[in-house]
């Protein structure tokens, strides 16, 4: 297990830049979520650390090592593929000892090894099937397996869990945390799910156009983003309009700044808050219900504002009405104009 | 698709259907049949009105030496073509399906096919012209090279597997190149990611799964080889009797036609049990 | 995978490979504009065989048949193919599989098989050898092509577009018309192209099967070569691989074949 420096890396492709000038540390043994919306960069920086591609400047290190120039099959990682990636003219067994073979470990040994990883995903009774004779969610066990049994220096998974259905995917995001806590692996992690980074990962990092935006523990860039762009990437942001900033009581002085609010911190009612929180007027345009939890669209100031509650925690109001959307001061995001 | 249904969709589908397949019945299922018939006549029925029905023409197969001899001469002609048709043909297939990118591997694909589909006759004949004595290919060796070089390689065994394998080397190219362009780049990422090397990718992966698509493509090399009589008669002059130019003579040149309906007919079992014997691996390439 | 030595020789060893495929073609064309009737060098250019071609009543002649008949077969397998293409598409109906299966013997069965089974039976039934021997056997030949390249486009023809036309009111005519048709005008574009070169390239087949004295142009070229050939033919050579080249050319277009997916 390694800890992984990047610095001043810059990546080009023609005359893209797809990483313009990263610098980011993955403490050994974390799971780091890399989070943006697609053309960030995000799985370009995960195939850079990889050695898919070099660098046109910067250092990666992989533990001690400086390996921007090392190619991918010296670099002892291991690495999960979007669309798994297996054999198909392998069995599980062959495809997980792949690795193994190629580094010449003893035949005893890298029996022992396979079966030993097939155990950790709980796919024992699978070794002799073909790829294609097994479901969504064994593939990406085995790839997972495949992945960790060279006992790599760092995992890099690809939006691993995307190709899964709703279901499934819970599943398989609970058992990918409990198999890194175990074996303690670091762990890189790319995905465009905000839900799955949060659920998964103790540090996540927000891209955009080839830059980290910001990097930081989920609630941390959750509760307090740096830019407007953080604030509406990770959870949803209503925006203040501002206008109705007077009167309203913010963390920070108004000027240069933009305030938003979270949809879960609000509350809605037919009357003003008399209990001194911040509120704001608007008209109901919909309310959602989904089960446990309801949404409100409430048009403010011309704006499209939502709110998310318990479907019990919200009264009865007459659609097309006025109503108050009320939160703790201290909820308010401020982030640069 | 719909299944059918009423007397009127059914008439539209023999419409549409019996033309052709009535056209591939009387130009090729029926003659071939009828070469099967003829095959154990004593003598064509339009010429000889007493003609019979013998197993001579099967038993002239048997007992001449030369028939075995020239069969056996064919097939060893087709494994050597075959053979170079891989070892030239694949590596130009992975590098084009694996190393060439967008529009340049489009415009070298097509570039490496194309000759394919230009008249093989006139391509066999260009090769005389550059084969013979004092020809092109000679001048530009010597010309190369400091001391002389005398190649007369027309007319010789040589010259014929330089043609065949210039006229069936596409289809090796072709078909290894569609199975190998089938295999996601994703699964060579993946290996070189647990520590591959190009050559275990090679072996392991790239090897085996485009196995079906160069097999393929060695089956339409070989097949047609065994049968070929037009390169060895131009390029191979008195070393060029094979076993197709005998069947050729047998209906050219001795009118024997039942002797050549049995020597085809036993050419046409070659072919299917060479058919036959790849076509469990050739099935895999489907599914 | 770039960077390696072993890619630098994969690609030196494809450019030999295009070397080796189109070098005789290249000398073949030079060699007709070359004087000497020998292929004596030094090179003088001259175009005297290709006048010599043009005034060969023999030559003109067989060009002008082979023509024809390439046409005729284009003409022919064109309309019968693409009606049993769609009928494949369309229906399903007992022994499909079977017929689609049969367009594989044809292919796939040497030519000298096929050409002197034809000779044999086309002689039983009284068609004997001829300009008619020969488009039937072009035809029959050319099908199987046809049919392929058609049902490869048809394979990616949506059914709903048809049911959608037919939620408006067409009937299966106009549908087949409107709909149909010009989805699969590319595949056919391409599957004609097919018919004309195997038909206009075909020497096996037209070789058991033409008359002595009424044969297509690569016959007359195989017969000119036995004899010991003249730079005439050098030059007839010449144009007929730029034009068989240049349909295929036009052909790959029409159907992206082995294009970028």
């Amino acid at each position: 297990m390694s800890r992984v420096d990047v610095a001043n890396v810059t990546k080009k492709f023609g005359q893209a830049t797809a990483l313009d000038d990263v610098s980011i540390t993955f403490e050994d043994g974390g799971f780091f979520a890399l989070l943006g919306p697609s053309g960030s960069g995000k799985t370009t920086l995960l195939r850079t650390i990889a050695g898919f591609y070099f660098p046109e400047a910067g250092t990666i290190r992989i533990g001690e090592q400086n390996v921007e120039t090392v190619p991918v099959e010296k670099r002892d990682i291991g690495m999960m593929f979007q669309n798994y990636a297996l054999f198909p003219n392998m069995s599980v067994a062959d495809n997980v000892g792949f690795g193994l073979r190629v580094r010449k470990v003893p035949a005893a040994e890298e029996k022992r090894r396979i079966a030993e990883a097939l155990e950790l995903v709980q796919l024992g009774a699978m070794a002799n099937r073909k790829p294609s004779q097994l479901s969504g969610g064994q593939r990406q066990r085995v790839a997972l397996a495949r992945a960790i049994v060279t006992n790599p220096r760092v995992l890099l998974l690809d939006e691993p869990l995307s190709a899964l259905d709703k279901t499934l995917r819970v599943d398989m995001q609970i058992e990918l945390k409990r198999i890194q806590r175990e074996i303690g692996i670091t762990t890189i992690f790319v995905t465009h799910d905000q839900e799955e980074a949060l659920t998964l990962s103790d540090r996540i990092g927000i891209l955009k156009d080839g830059r980290i935006v910001q990097a930081g523990p989920p609630r941390e860039v959750y509760d307090r983003p740096v830019d407007a762009f953080a604030a509406g990437f990770l959870g949803e942001a209503n925006w203040l309009p501002e206008a109705a900033l007077a009167g309203l009581s913010l963390p920070v002085t108004a000027a240069g700044r933009r305030f938003a609010t979270r949809p879960e911190m609000l509350s809605i009612s037919a009357e003003a808050p008399a209990d001194g929180r911040n509120a704001v007027k608007g008209r109901l345009q919909q309310r959602v219900f989904a089960g446990a939890m309801a949404t409100c669209l409430v048009e403010v100031a011309g704006q499209q504002w939502k709110l998310v509650a318990r479907d019990r925690d919200i009264p009865e109001l007459p659609g097309g009405g006025d109503v108050w959307l009320a939160w703790d001061p201290a909820d308010t995001l401020a982030v640069p104009a | 698709m719909a299944d059918l249904v009423t007397p009127a969709e059914r008439r539209r589908l023999y419409t549409l259907l019996s033309p052709a397949y009535l056209w591939l019945m009387v130009a090729v299922f029926l003659p071939l049949s009828a070469m099967l018939f003829f095959s154990f006549l004593t003598d064509m029925p339009q010429d000889a009105p007493d003609w019979g029905v013998t197993l001579g023409n099967y038993a002239e197969f048997l007992s001449n030496p030369t028939y075995g001899t020239l069969m056996a001469k064919s097939l060893k002609l087709a494994v050597t073509v075959t053979l170079f048709c891989i070892l030239i043909g694949y590596p130009c297939a992975l590098v084009l399906a694996k190393s060439i990118k967008g529009r340049a591997r489009e415009a070298l694909f097509l570039m490496v096919i194309l000759p394919f589909w230009s008249n093989s006759l006139v391509r066999i004949f260009s090769w005389a012209i550059v084969l013979r004595g004092n020809g092109v290919l000679e001048r530009a060796i010597n010309w190369v090279l400091p001391f002389d070089v005398r190649l007369n390689l027309m007319f010789t065994t040589d010259a014929v597997v330089i043609g065949l394998v210039h006229s069936y080397l596409p289809y090796v190219i072709l078909t290894s190149y569609l199975a190998l362009q089938a295999v996601d780049d994703d699964l060579i990422d993946a290996a070189r990611s647990m520590g591959a090397s190009k050559l275990t990718i090679l072996r392991r992966i790239l090897l085996p799964l485009s196995l079906p698509g160069l097999l393929a493509g060695a089956v339409l090399v070989f097949v047609p080889v065994v049968g070929s009589f037009m390169e060895p008669r131009i390029l191979g002059g008195r070393m060029g009797t094979y076993y197709g130019t005998v069947i050729e003579d047998q209906f050219v040149a001795v009118y024997n036609w039942p002797l050549g309906a049995a020597l085809s007919f036993i050419l046409l079992a070659v072919v299917i049990v060479i058919l036959a014997a790849a076509s469990p691996v050739l099935k895999r390439a489907q599914t | 995978m770039t960077r390696s030595p072993l890619v630098l020789i994969g690609k030196i060893w494809l450019a030999l490979i295009l070397v080796f495929l189109y070098a005789p073609i290249l000398v073949m064309a030079a060699m007709s504009f070359n004087a000497s009737p020998f292929y004596q060098l030094p090179f003088q250019f001259s175009t005297d065989w290709y006048a010599k071609m043009a005034g060969n009543q023999q030559i003109i002649a067989a060009a002008i048949r082979s023509v024809l008949i390439a046409c005729a077969t284009t003409a022919i397998a064109t309309v019968l193919g693409t009606a049993a293409s769609v009928a494949l598409f369309r229906y399903d109906f007992p022994g499909k599989r079977i017929l689609q299966v049969l367009l594989f013997p044809p292919i796939a069965i040497p030519w000298l098989i096929t050409g002197t089974a034809m000779l044999v039976f086309f002689f039983a039934i009284g068609i004997g050898r001829g300009t008619p021997a020969v488009l039937i056997g072009h035809v029959a030949l050319a099908l199987p092509y046809v049919i392929v390249t058609v049902s490869a486009r048809l394979s990616s023809f949506d059914v709903t577009l048809e049911e959608a036309a037919r939620s408006m009111g067409a009937n299966a005519w106009t549908v087949l018309s409107r709909v149909t048709l010009p989805w699969i005008a590319p595949g056919i574009v391409a599957g004609a192209l097919f018919a004309f070169a195997v038909s206009f390239d075909q020497f096996v087949v037209s070789y058991f099967l033409s008359e002595p004295g009424d044969s297509t142009l690569p016959v007359l070229i195989y017969t000119a070569i036995r004899k010991g050939f003249t730079p005439e033919i050098n030059a007839i050579s010449t144009i007929i691989v730029t034009v068989s080249m240049a349909v295929m050319f036009l052909a790959a277009r029409f159907s992206k074949f082995g294009g970028s997916r």
